[in-house]
C-alpha cells in the first residue's frame, strides 16, 4: 500500500515536470513582454508593474495589425478551400465508382512522401512565372484547390459512414452533389474540424513559403514580422517577445478550445506528415 | 439500363468532383517534382535561359563544395541530437499520460500544448532565454553555480541549442502518436503480467513498448524526415548564414542560400534531390528493418 503511493506521487511529480518544461517557454514569453528593460534581468515570474506599452510598441514598429489580418485572410482562404475540395474529392474517392478511381488513388498515396524540399524551388518558380510573386495570389492559390493529404483524410472518413444514409436517396433519385452536400457532408463534421484546423495551424505558423514570396510588409504575414522585427531589434527584447507572444496565443486559444479535435487530428495526421 | 445509367452519371460526377484536386496536386505537386528533377541537370541563374550540364550540380556538390559536407555533418549530428531525445522522452511522457490517474487529463492537455506554437516565435523565445551571459537560462545556471553558457555564440552549443528547440517542439506530436498507439493495448495482457508478478517499469518494457512498435517506426521516420529538413528554427534561432561560423550550417539552410539568395537554381535542385535520395533510402531501411524484425517474431 505504502509502496503504491510512493510510486503515485512519483507519477505526479515526472508530470509535473513534463508540464513544466512545456509550459515554461509560453510562460516565459508573456512574463517578459510585460517587463520593462531594467526588470528583464529580474528573473521573478511576474513584473511588478506590467508594461502593456511593449505591445504598443510592437504594433508601431512593424505593421504588426496589418500582418495579422493577412494572416488571417490567407488562413481563412486556404482552409475553406480545403474543406471543400478535399471533401469533394474524398467523396468521390469513397463513395462513387469512375474508371482510373484505383490507380488516380495510389498516386495521390505515393506524393504524401513528396518532401517539401524538392518542390519548393519549381513552386517559386511557377510563381514567378504567374506574376505572383509579392502578391496575395501566392499565399492562397497553392493551397485553394484541395492537397493529397487533406483528399486521404476525408476519404477515409467518407468511407466509414454506412452505405444506408445515402440508398433512399439513391433510389429517390438524387444527383450525387446532393447527395454529397445535403447528406453526407452533414456527417463529417469531426472529420472537416480536423482538416480546418490543422490546415489553418499550417498557414497562420508557415515561414518558409511567405519568407521567400513576400518583400512588401502590405503582404506579409505575422511569422515573417516577427522575423523582421527580430533583425531590427536584436536587443529590445520586452518588444519582441510581445511579438512573440501575439503569434503565439491566438493558436493557444485555439487549441483550448478544440483541443479534442486537434489532439485527433494530429493522430489521424500521423498517417500522413504534411 | 438504370443502373448502367447511374454508373454514367456517377463516372461523371465522380471526375468533375475530382478535377480541382487533382488539378492542384498536379501543377503544385506533381510538375515541380519532375521540373525540379529537370532543373538539378542545369545550370539556371534565373535570368539566362537554362544550360544542359548534365550531372555537373552532382559532382559540385560531391567533389568541389566543402560546404556540403559540413551541412551533411551538421544535419547528422542534428538528426541524432533531436532523435534520441525525442524518441526516449515521448515514449516515457506517453506511457506517464496513459496511466489512469485523477487529472491525468489537465497534464495531457498541458503537455501538448507545444502542437500548436509557431516553430519561429519559439525559436525567438528560446533565442531570448538562451541569450548571452545574462539569458533567463544562463541566470538560472548562475545560480546553481554554473555556467554561464555560451548557448548561441559557440559553435557546438549552438547546434545543442537548435536541438534543444526542435526537440521542445517535436515531443508533443511524437507523444500522441504513441499515446493513441498505447490507449490500444489491450488491458488483459497488463493483467495477466501483473499476476504474474511483473512491476510497472518491467511491463512497460515488455508488453507496451512492443506493442506499439509500429507506432515507434513511424516515429522514428517522421522525425528523421523533419530535421533532415530542418529551416524555420535555424533560421529564426541562429540567422540564415547557419552561424555561428558554420555551427548551425545544416542541408536546409544550404538549400535556402543557394535557391533564394545565390539564386543557383540548377545546383540548389541537385542538392534537393540528393536530400530526397537521403530519406528515401532512410525510409527503404526502416522498412526494411522492421519487415525483418516482423518476420522473426
Amino acid at each position: 500500500m505504502k509502496r503504491r503511493l510512493t510510486a503515485g506521487l512519483f507519477t505526479y511529480l515526472a508530470l509535473i515536470v513534463v508540464a513544466w518544461c512545456a509550459l515554461t517557454p509560453i510562460l516565459w514569453s508573456v512574463s517578459a513582454s510585460l517587463k520593462s528593460d531594467g526588470e528583464l534581468l529580474d528573473t521573478a515570474p511576474l513584473p511588478a508593474h506590467p508594461q502593456w506599452s511593449n505591445y504598443r510598441a510592437a504594433f508601431d514598429a512593424i505593421p504588426l495589425a496589418r500582418m495579422l489580418l493577412n494572416t488571417v485572410l490567407y488562413a481563412a482562404c486556404v482552409t475553406a478551400g480545403q474543406v471543400l475540395f478535399c471533401s469533394l474529392a474524398g467523396y468521390a474517392f469513397a463513395r462513387l465508382r469512375f474508371p482510373g478511381r484505383e490507380v488516380l488513388f495510389v498516386g495521390y498515396l505515393a506524393t504524401l512522401m513528396v518532401p517539401l524540399t524538392v518542390t519548393v524551388i519549381p513552386q517559386f518558380l511557377l510563381m514567378r512565372a504567374f506574376g505572383w510573386m509579392d502578391t496575395p495570389w501566392s499565399m492562397i492559390v497553392p493551397g485553394l484547390f484541395g492537397s493529397a493529404f487533406g483528399t486521404y483524410l476525408m476519404r477515409q472518413f467518407f468511407r466509414t459512414l454506412p452505405m444506408e444514409l445515402e440508398e433512399a436517396a439513391i433510389l429517390d433519385g438524387c444527383t450525387p452533389w446532393q447527395i454529397f452536400w445535403r447528406i453526407l457532408l452533414p456527417h463529417t463534421r469531426p472529420a472537416v474540424m480536423v482538416l480546418a484546423i490543422l490546415t489553418w495551424i499550417t498557414v497562420w505558423n508557415d515561414f518558409l513559403w511567405p519568407l521567400i514570396m513576400i518583400q512588401r510588409n502590405e503582404y506579409a504575414t505575422a511569422t515573417l514580422g516577427l522575423v523582421r522585427l527580430q533583425g531590427q531589434y536584436t536587443t529590445n527584447w520586452p518588444l519582441l517577445m510581445a511579438a512573440a507572444t501575439i503569434l503565439l496565443l491566438p493558436l493557444l486559444l485555439l487549441y483550448a478550445l478544440a483541443q479534442r479535435a486537434f489532439v485527433r487530428g494530429i493522430a489521424l495526421s500521423g498517417l500522413g506528415g504534411r | 439500363m438504370r443502373g448502367s445509367a447511374l454508373g454514367r452519371r456517377q463516372a461523371r460526377a465522380g471526375r468533375l468532383f475530382v478535377a480541382p484536386n487533382l488539378a492542384a496536386v498536379l501543377v503544385f505537386l506533381l510538375f515541380p517534382l519532375g521540373f525540379s528533377l529537370y532543373l538539378s541537370f542545369h545550370s539556371w541563374d534565373l535570368f539566362s535561359p537554362p544550360r544542359f550540364v548534365g550531372v555537373a550540380n552532382y559532382r559540385r556538390l560531391f567533389a568541389d563544395d566543402p560546404l556540403f559536407y559540413i551541412a551533411l555533418r551538421n544535419t547528422a549530428v542534428f538528426t541524432v541530437f533531436t532523435l534520441v531525445p525525442t524518441v526516449a522522452v515521448s515514449l516515457g511522457v506517453a506511457g506517464l499520460l496513459n496511466r489512469k490517474m485523477r487529472g491525468v487529463g489537465v497534464f495531457r492537455t498541458l503537455a501538448f500544448l507545444p502542437l500548436v506554437a509557431s516553430t519561429v516565435a519559439m525559436a525567438v523565445v528560446f533565442r531570448f532565454i538562451l541569450a548571452s551571459d545574462d539569458g533567463p537560462a544562463n541566470i538560472l545556471l548562475g545560480r546553481l553555480g554554473l555556467g554561464p553558457v555560451p548557448w548561441l555564440t559557440d559553435p557546438g552549443w549552438a547546434m545543442v541549442s537548435l536541438s534543444l528547440v526542435t526537440v521542445w517542439k517535436s515531443v508533443p506530436f511524437a507523444t500522441v502518436i504513441l499515446l493513441a498507439a498505447m490507449q490500444g493495448v489491450p488491458e488483459n495482457l497488463h493483467e495477466a503480467a501483473r499476476i504474474d508478478g511483473a512491476g510497472g517499469v518491467r511491463r512497460f518494457l515488455s508488453i507496451t513498448v512492443p506493442l506499439i512498435r509500429g507506432a515507434l517506426s513511424f516515429v522514428f521516420v517522421i522525425t528523421v524526415i523533419n530535421s533532415v529538413q530542418a529551416f524555420d528554427q535555424a533560421f529564426a534561432l541562429t540567422g540564415s548564414n547557419g552561424g555561428p561560423e558554420t555551427g548551425t550550417y545544416v542541408l536546409g539552410i544550404m538549400l535556402f542560400q543557394n535557391a533564394f539568395r545565390f539564386y543557383e537554381v540548377g545546383y540548389a535542385s541537385a542538392l534537393a534531390w540528393v536530400i530526397f535520395a537521403i530519406l528515401l533510402g532512410f525510409t527503404l531501411i526502416q522498412q526494411w528493418l522492421a519487415r525483418r524484425a516482423e518476420s522473426e517474431l
